[in-house]
């Protein structure tokens, strides 16, 4: 009876996961089959039609492998910038932080309350040639003309950085928070120095927390327009700016569809790679 | 055993009736979904606009395109807010119309989308005689092409596009397209992020028609955008934007840009603004009102008060662009006499060849895909 009575409340997630990620998917799935109508309107269709499939055959026109490629080159480099600043900073939060942890947490975190668009354009206030980082640079005399920051890919890849480090920061944090701090004094005890107990014991003790934020930053960085349309220059076009162009520039909803579908199954490997992996782990331990 | 109940209670599998009752939800939910998708394609009953204040105003335009203070001024004047939001592009423009987006109240099509928008009953009509500055308008745009009757639009601007460029970053321009290539500009040339602006110029370089929907010509200008690319710092449509922060030393650009870009800067003479020998292209920005406005009536004492002889002529003078309006018309013609280089005259603008269009869905199609080609590579 009391079961009875909490199920219903299953209904409530039910459907906000069915509004929200199930349908939405359906309609890019069925998007994706589609064509544009002679006004430019995107209409759905069917993998059965004659044309069903020709956006997918479009996506793998050779023309668009660069992006495909770049995206993932600067997800992957964004995660292991991210990790290595945002490992030391969860690190010496959790161990050293004391009763200021959960403050400093804070205040990592406070900066992402604002919009990511809005911090990106600050970027490129900072980073622009008359912007104050180059200004500072020619006035310490460190280079006459400053550097030129924005338009490149390291400011693209800075931007991805600045924007998702905090995703790296909070699972590794939590995991060293779960981590037992007797086992790094038995490591010491053992006598092993601070470096070897940190690879022998503190690392696989948050390897999962490295593992979730890696793949926290990794995800949302390969379908990122944000950085690249703001700080990016013409060679810097990733699969998220081929997306968007689809959406709101170039009027080929269906292709857009067809390319976030084939992005969704690409990641879809990645994650289940992750799962996979957790889970084994999960199994181990018991 | 408290504890292993309520564990029970989340694993136990659902029954028929309460997935039932899920799927009920979901359907709804779909329902709802699909209701606010239906709404927002209005090809519904054209909306009659009469000029009345009801209800405060949401301008969907250009960045850095009308001087703020005319909005100030209609704000003060008659109590409403007026808001303004910006698109990158006209396609893009287009696209959020199309969904129902904003709604925003007042739009600037160009003659080209305002047909577009026209064919799919996306714009509210009005009477043009129920203005009180509407007929200080130009002739030239009575009953033009793409509002035949005179009942969608009234012009905003006109325009030329062409090259700015600072002087004293880049030497020995020549009068040409092929000056975006000029070797002093190269890493800080922009190319307009526009489909049709970008392979536009492509094809006049190449000596083609303008509109070109050849496939083996668009494939040439193909090539021409990715040598240009190699030069370039960006695809972007902030030319002001660009000059004004110095990220641009070559900027293909709008012939307003220039005038707006020296009224933001400390070293205005360096700025400087030319047409191509290839082509020129030209053409007018609109202001017109979308069927799913929410306050229309506002949107259109806006664009009487736009059109109003000292405030349009406040608004050339800011933002660089002749306005076909008594008042207005005196302005330009006083920047003209300093920069030469931005006049346009409406005799150009019957040049139909010079001005962007398609004879089909293919050929626009064809364009887009180019474009996009052309940025990921």
């Amino acid at each position: 009876m009391q079961a009875g009575f909490w199920n219903r409340f299953l209904v409530i997630p039910g459907l906000w996961l069915l509004a929200l990620f199930a349908l939405p998917v359906f309609l890019v799935l069925g998007l994706s089959f589609g064509n544009v109508d002679e006004f430019g309107v995107a209409v759905y269709g069917s993998p059965f039609d004659p044309a069903g499939l020709d956006n997918y055959k479009d996506a793998f026109d050779p023309v668009y492998v660069p992006s495909l490629i770049r995206s993932v080159t600067y997800a992957l480099a964004t995660t292991a910038i991210c990790l290595a600043i945002g490992y030391p900073i969860a690190y010496y939060i959790a161990r050293f932080g004391g009763r200021w942890k959960y403050v400093l947490i804070a205040a990592l975190v406070m900066p992402f309350f604002v919009n990511y668009l809005v911090r990106t354009y600050a970027w490129v206030a900072l980073l622009a040639d008359d912007g104050l980082v180059n200004n500072a640079i020619v006035d310490l005399g460190l280079a006459s003309d400053g550097i030129k920051m924005i338009n490149t890919p390291f400011a693209v890849i800075g931007g991805l950085v600045y924007g998702y480090l905090i995703f790296m920061i909070l699972p590794v944090f939590a995991a060293l928070e779960r981590m037992d701090p007797s086992v790094i004094e038995a490591g010491k005890d053992l006598y092993g120095s601070k470096l070897q107990t940190f690879l022998h014991v503190t690392l696989p003790q948050t390897k999962h927390g490295i593992m979730a934020g890696s793949v926290l930053v990794f995800l949302p960085t390969v379908g990122d327009f944000v950085s690249a349309s703001l700080l990016g220059g013409p060679d810097t076009y990733m699969v998220g700016n081929l997306i968007q162009d689809q959406f709101f520039a170039a009027n080929n909803w269906p292709f857009g569809a067809a390319l976030t579908v084939i992005m969704m199954a690409f990641l879809l490997v990645w994650m289940i790679g992750y799962l996979r992996t957790v889970a084994r782990d999960a199994r181990a331990a018991v | 055993m408290k504890g292993e109940d309520q564990v029970d209670v989340f694993e136990q599998r659902l029954n028929r009736r309460q997935a039932l009752q899920a799927g009920a939800g979901a359907a709804l939910a779909a329902y709802g979904l699909s209701a606010c998708g239906g709404s927002s394609s209005s090809s519904g009953e054209e909306v009659f606009v009469k000029p009345e204040i009801d209800g405060d105003l949401l301008i969907f335009n250009w960045a850095q395109y009308m001087d703020p203070a005319i909005k100030k001024s209609f704000a003060e004047e008659y109590g409403v807010e007026v808001n303004e939001v910006n698109f990158d592009n006209m396609e893009a423009m287009m696209i959020k119309i199309r969904q129902g987006g904003g709604p925003y109240d007042l739009i600037f099509p160009t003659g080209e989308y305002v047909e577009r928008l026209r064919n799919e009953g996306l714009l509210a009509s009005f009477d043009r005689e129920q203005l009180k500055n509407a007929q200080e308008v130009d002739a030239f745009y009575d009953n033009p092409s793409y509002d035949p009757e005179s009942k969608h639009t009234l012009p905003y601007t006109y325009y030329t596009t062409g090259i700015c460029w600072r002087d004293d970053q880049v030497q020995g321009m020549t009068g040409s397209w092929n000056d975006l290539t000029n070797p002093d500009g190269e890493g800080r040339m922009f190319i307009l992020d526009d489909f049709q602006e970008a392979i536009g110029q492509a094809n006049l370089l190449n000596g083609f028609e303008l509109n070109t929907e050849d496939p083996e010509e668009i494939e040439q200008s193909k090539e021409t955008l990715l040598e240009q690319k190699e030069f370039a710092r960006g695809f972007s449509t902030n030319s002001v934007q660009n000059l004004v922060a110095g990220s641009a030393s070559i900027h293909q650009a709008w012939n307003g840009d220039v005038v707006n870009t020296r009224n933001q800067v400390d070293n205005p003479d360096v700025f400087r603004y030319e047409t191509c020998k290839e082509g020129v292209p030209v053409g007018s920005d609109t202001m017109a009102i979308p069927n799913n406005a929410r306050s229309p009536g506002t949107a259109l004492m806006f664009i009487d008060w736009v059109l109003q002889p000292d405030n349009a002529a406040r608004n050339v003078s800011w933002n660089g662009y002749p306005q076909p309006v008594a008042g207005a018309k005196e302005t330009f013609q006083e920047l003209v006499k300093t920069e030469p280089s931005i006049d346009v005259k409406l005799d150009d603008l019957d040049d139909q060849a010079m001005e962007y269009g398609f004879e089909s869905q293919e050929g626009r199609e064809l364009w887009n895909e180019t474009f996009t080609e052309v940025k990921a590579a």
